[in-house]
């Protein structure tokens, strides 16, 4: 019995080492790093079944393509009809969940007629939020 | 003299297309602008966030040598520089080598003042063709 509780114990404190630096790898964002959605504005009613452009603001941080480790930076991520995805993992990449990878700062999509939400969340160069991560409001568009 | 002649333009294109040879294709579609102010603007208190936009392109921090990318230069009340060598670096030239889109402005005296995006590759070398903006004219008033 004790050697189970001595085992459980250890197990834990492995765990906790693991999870640390699993934490650690997430790559730091400036506090006051500000994103938000240059365009379309929240409420915003657009003409159904044309393509329309979408404008990703940032400030006190930069801009990185995927797989370019530079301090402070990060590549966009637009998140349609979704809710924030787990900060600790990688950002889905589907229809719901676009990757920005080459560095882009502006997009244009086309949505069905509907409400629709539209927010922008930055990953790093392995597409991990950052810590804290760096998400903009949500906001809802009107397609008809 | 003649022979002279001939070697010296033999030796000139030859240097010409090595120089042109090192400056970074950019995509032909490509397009930077200015999305905020618009031309004729008026900025109150001289201070402003100039938003840097970029179509057809991609936005990488100094260093980063990847294709179709580049960094933010904002050109403040002068003229665009030589575009086969580093763009200067001084306070009518500002690099965003952190690959910022976003460029904050204070301190813009009273009048008139031009504003004018370039964008430059990993080494600051204007890309070839060139990608810049229109080049638009903001007025400060009195403060
Ligand atoms: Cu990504
Ligand atoms: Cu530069």
């Amino acid at each position: 019995m004790r050697k189970l509780f001595i085992s459980t114990i250890a197990t834990l404190i492995g765990l906790s080492i693991i999870w640390q630096v699993t934490a650690a790898e997430r790559t730091p964002a400036p506090k006051d790093a500000y994103l938000y959605i240059g365009w379309p504005n929240d409420g915003e009613v657009i003409p159904a079944n044309r393509p329309f452009r979408v404008w990703f603001g940032l400030r006190h941080m930069g801009v990185a393509p995927k797989d370019v480790d530079a301090p402070f930076t990060g590549h966009h991520h637009l998140v349609i009809d979704r809710d924030l995805p787990p900060f600790d993992q990688e950002i889905p990449s589907d229809r719901n969940f676009l990757h920005f990878g080459s560095g882009q700062t502006e997009t244009m999509i086309e949505l069905p007629a509907g409400k629709h939400t539209l927010q922008l969340l930055m990953g790093d160069h392995n597409h991990i939020p950052h810590d804290p991560p760096i998400y903009s409001k949500k906001i809802t568009i009107d397609v008809r | 003299m003649n022979k002279i002649i001939v070697l010296l333009m033999v030796v000139c294109v030859f240097a010409i297309n090595t120089a042109h040879a090192e400056r970074t294709p950019a995509p032909k579609d490509a397009q930077v602008y200015i999305v905020w102010p618009a031309d004729g603007a008026v900025i109150h208190g001289g201070k402003l966030w100039v938003r840097m936009g970029l179509r057809g392109a991609g936005v990488a921090p100094k260093g980063a040598d990847k294709p179709h990318v580049g960094h933010h230069h904002l050109i403040v009340d002068a003229e665009l520089p030589p575009m086969d060598e580093a763009i200067p670096s001084d306070r009518n030239y500002l690099h965003f080598g952190g690959g910022q889109t976003e460029a904050r402005l204070e301190g813009l005296s009273p009048g008139k003042h031009t504003l004018q995006l370039l964008m430059g590759d990993h080494d600051h070398v204007p890309h070839d063709p060139p990608l810049y903006s229109k080049k638009i004219t903001i007025t400060v008033p009195p403060y």
